[in-house]
């Protein structure tokens, strides 16, 4: 599969019949059907959708910006088909527009003549590729080929660096909701310090009071751990509604996985269980006189 | 008086003042780095755009500046158009292309390219590209000035002579021009980034060295307009009176960068809420706290003569002392996280090395901070005033009960 | 002028026909009710008494009784379902929120049986809160809060905080603070409720003091030596004066 990437511009024309400059008939070789003199495209949603096309409407389709519909590099075609956008994050931020034309119309369009910007390869299996590449890059025409994958790689290091940027935040984040939460049940527990004196004064050990005020901490935090994957869920639900619409993309932003919801829930536990003990220890440790403030 | 007591009554529990300081002041951090993201991205690229005071940019229509490999055709009439406003006072033409730094082959005959750059065709009277470093400015014919990149990547050093070529055609495995470049400079390049290596020669020469595809052509002009004339007017007719190019102004960069950067300032919006909710919260959970386990003293406040006013101002003390200790700390934590995490986003390929995602303004600290100390203030005022207004008979009583 | 007015004005006549001062402390017909859930407890039921200035009355009677409530009457810390209560010719129990804090502040100091100083401060500091909370500058505070200090034998222990005092000499802080603002009146519950025999006995030699020189004091107490130390006597029960050994 040849592609050819290029900028064209976009004039639509109205009514059904082609205009004077539409594309000659190329003559046909033996054995090969003739190509007709309007030929189909195909346009992505987002064209259709800000130009409110439809199929079978024609439109022109210009090499170089400002020529007329008589150009040269200009074609009138048909809206055969439109094309939804694949969940392509490198393609997220961009604003163009995406036409599928046949090869050789755009080669005259944009006036590349007998070239294309690269090929793609399907071999047979993994050692095939292997041999490929290398006869390729040893024959040095001048291009390169590369493994699918080692081009997903680099390409990938925009998101890769998104990511890292999330994991920091994300670490940030936790620490933050640590701090936050140690406090919370520090001050909660020490909220029943009364109750704690009554109780120890009454002969109950500290192992048994202590135990209480972590169960409640793991209740708590339990509790708090299914409502925040609840929020999440929801959150994430929105952000991809959002997003999508903003960008135009069926691509996912934010992604709940069990594992994210397995460290999130397992972290907090971690985190309540913890700051619950550490308070009740204070606590059970500070005689019960002391703790009614004589 | 006061400022004792709300010093002492924080210094009674240790342990719950430092947490909460900690708390707040981790808010206080993210919150200030959020803050330099939303504002840092907008200021950091308007004053890449601005570093040699050009305004406008004229690029193949539809793209941005070296968005793509297009070029602008009949360059001459272009650059003639442009000049003909009078209140556009300086215009710098520039195409850009691929340049091969050729090696030599043990057999001494020729081998690959040794290195490939990024070249820019420019006119170095105007060229708002680089800031000359060492050296001089490539002038005439063969000579370059080069980034550290390149120089590290072929090896080379001012004063060098290098091989180079460009205008590649691979399946005739010709390149359309080659010369014998001096290295006459080292400059420091604004909109590439960092690891690239880069090389300005003349406008004349690379044009030359492309061949067909560079005679007449440009990737890129950008151009100065007289202070007091209104940009954006000088745009719009610019843009009518050359209707097959993009010209666009430093707004509108702007606009559309920040468009596709929407998410961090999306994203440093939400953080931002969030992490003043939380000090919010920490704070106001913590006087609440405080002042429910001290309603028997608050009672004897209001016995012995103390008016409600002053006992709401009192607890409000508290609540800001923590909430200005901690943003005190938070705001050296900010900077500290701020630079890391810049470090983190200027990895993004392709990302001028001069452009910075946060960027400290002091008045973003202030606004940043500000708003948390003021919702420490606030987080005091409903608990105290309710504690206060309890009947004071009744609260001693049960107190001496309980 | 009613008949009352202008028997306080013209003074008090005993049954000896003497013209005295008149009273400093005025209750009449005072009746206070609580909302208990559902039920109302009528903790006063119509107390009437007089005491004039330079008087030390003692408020006696079992638990529940009453007295506590009268007293937070008299401190302008409560205020009567019915009746009127009236300190140096001002009706306390009509007074706002703020004039009553005033009152508090300048004409009255409160001891309490739990003694209820701010634990964070030292001794000075909180014989120096009321002198703050009106406003007196800092030197003059400071100053006026030793004073007090030396006068209550505590002089040594300014710097002390309440859990590095004892019992009575935290009471004695306590009494310190209430006369921080030169009160007309002093009003203490059960100020040797807490204390052991000798420690009370240490307070009682000092309300006395304070008596001979001249302050009004009011004691609720079960204390039968406190009770005794002033001389007069007033017996409640059930919300009711019950006797009043003048």
């Amino acid at each position: 599969m040849a592609r050819v990437l290029g900028a064209l511009a976009v004039a639509p024309v109205l009514g059904g019949a082609p205009g004077p400059g539409a594309a000659s008939v190329a003559e046909a070789q033996p054995g090969v059907r003739p190509i007709p003199a309007v030929r189909g495209v195909a346009v992505d949603e987002r064209l259709r959708d800000d130009l409110g096309v439809r199929l079978g409407d024609r439109v022109v389709l210009l090499g170089r910006p400002g020529d007329g519909r008589d150009s040269a590099l200009a074609d009138t075609v048909r809206i055969d088909a439109f094309v939804r956008r694949g969940a392509d994050p490198s393609e997220v931020a961009r604003a163009e527009y995406r036409v599928r034309l046949h090869l050789d119309q755009l080669q005259r369009l944009a006036a590349y003549d007998n070239r294309v910007d690269r090929f793609a390869v399907a071999t047979r299996d993994s050692a095939a590729t292997e041999r490929v590449l290398g006869a390729v890059n040893e024959a040095a025409f001048g291009f390169r080929a590369h493994r699918s994958r080692d081009v997903a790689v680099r390409t990938s290091r925009t998101f890769q660096v998104v990511q890292r940027f999330h994991r920091a935040i994300g670490v940030i984040t936790v620490v933050a909701s640590a701090v936050f939460l140690l406090c919370i049940l520090l001050l909660k527990v020490d909220e029943r310090r009364r109750d704690v004196a009554a109780l120890r004064l009454m002969g109950i050990s500290r192992r048994t009071v202590v135990g209480a005020l972590v169960l409640e901490a793991s209740l708590v935090s339990l509790l708090g751990s299914a409502l925040g994957l609840g929020v999440g869920w929801a959150v994430t639900q929105g952000i991809n509604w959002y997003y999508q619409g903003v960008y135009r993309t069926p691509l996912l932003f934010a992604l709940v996985t069990p594992g994210v919801a397995l460290f999130a829930v397992t972290l907090s536990l971690a985190l309540g269980v913890g700051a619950g003990f550490l308070a009740a220890r204070r606590m059970a440790r500070t005689a019960p006189l002391a703790l009614f403030g004589r | 008086m006061r400022l004792a007591l709300a010093a002492a009554t924080l210094l009674r529990h240790r342990t719950r003042t430092l947490l909460a300081v900690l708390g707040v002041a981790v808010s206080a951090a993210l919150l200030l780095d959020m803050v330099m993201l939303a504002g840092g991205m907008r200021e950091s690229f308007r004053d890449l755009l601005l570093v040699r005071g050009y305004q406008l940019r004229l690029s193949p229509k539809g793209t941005l500046p070296f968005d793509s490999d297009a070029t602008m055709e009949r360059a001459a009439a272009l650059l003639a158009a442009v000049r003909a406003d009078p209140r556009i006072v300086a215009v710098s033409p520039i195409l850009g292309g691929q340049l091969h730094v050729l090696g030599a082959a043990p057999d001494g005959g020729e081998s690959g390219p040794a290195a490939t750059a990024f070249a820019m065709g420019l006119d170095a009277r105007v060229q708002g590209d680089y800031e000359l470093v060492r050296g001089r400015h490539a002038v005439a014919g063969a000579e370059l000035v080069a980034s550290p990149a390149f120089l590290r990547a072929t090896g080379a050093r001012v004063g060098d002579t290098l091989d180079v070529a460009a205008g590649f055609d691979p399946q005739l495995r010709q390149y359309a021009g080659r010369r014998r470049a001096v290295v006459v400079g080292e400059g420091r390049f604004f909109y590439t980034p960092g690891e690239q290596p880069v090389a300005a020669l003349p406008l004349a020469t690379l044009q030359a060295m492309r061949g067909e595809e560079g005679r007449d052509r440009l990737s890129l002009v950008m151009a100065r307009v007289a202070d007091g004339a209104d940009v954006e007017q000088v745009r719009a007719e610019l843009q009518r009176r050359v209707p097959r190019v993009s010209a666009i102004s430093t707004a509108t960069a702007l606009a559309q960068v920040e468009q596709r950067l929407s998410y961090f300032r999306q994203l440093a919006f939400i953080l931002g809420a969030i992490s003043l909710a939380i000090g919010f919260l920490l704070v106001t959970t913590l006087v609440t706290v405080s002042v429910n386990e001290r309603v028997g003293e608050i009672a004897v406040l209001r016995a012995i003569g103390v008016s409600r006013a002053h006992v709401v101002q009192q607890i409000v003390l508290e609540g800001s002392a923590l909430s200005l200790a901690g943003a005190a700390l938070g705001l050296a934590l900010g900077l500290v996280t701020a630079r890391y995490l810049n470090a983190i986003l200027g990895d993004f390929p392709g990302l001028p090395a001069a452009f910075a995602f946060f960027v400290f303004r002091p008045i973003d600290a202030w606004r940043a901070l500000g708003l948390l100390v003021l919702s420490g203030v606030l987080a005091g005022v409903y608990p105290s005033w309710r504690a206060a207004s309890l009947p004071i008979a009744t609260t001693l009583r049960e107190e001496a009960v309980g | 002028m009613t008949p009352q007015e202008l028997a306080d004005a013209v003074g008090v006549v005993d049954g000896a026909g003497r013209r005295g001062a008149p009273p400093l402390i005025r209750v009449a017909g005072v009746e206070r009710d609580y909302r208990m859930g559902e039920e109302t407890v009528h903790a006063l039921r119509g107390v009437s008494f007089d005491v004039a200035a330079g008087e030390w009355l003692a408020v006696v009677g079992p638990s529940g009784c009453g007295k506590s409530t009268l007293l937070n009457l008299l401190g302008a810390v409560d205020r009567p379902s019915r009746g009127t209560v009236r300190i140096a010719g001002e009706d306390v129990g009509a007074m706002d929120d703020r004039a009553a804090t005033s009152f508090r502040l300048r004409r009255v100091g409160f001891v309490f049986q739990r003694f209820y100083l701010m634990p964070m401060l030292t001794a000075r500091e909180n014989v120096e809160l009321p002198m703050a909370e009106a406003g007196v500058g800092r030197a003059e505070r400071q100053a006026r809060a030793r004073e007090l200090l030396a006068y209550v034998g505590l002089a040594p222990r300014e710097r002390h905080r309440p859990a590095q005092l004892s019992g009575g000499e935290q009471q004695r802080v306590a009494i310190a603070r209430a006369l921080a603002n030169r009160p007309a009146l002093l009003l203490a519950d059960e100020p040797t409720g807490e204390l052991d025999a000798r420690t009370g006995a240490e307070i009682i030699d000092l309300l006395g003091r304070l008596h001979a020189e001249g302050t009004t004091i009011l004691v609720v107490t079960h204390d039968e030596t406190l009770a005794q130390a002033g001389g007069r006597r007033i017996h409640m029960r059930d919300g009711l004066v019950e006797r009043d050994d003048k």
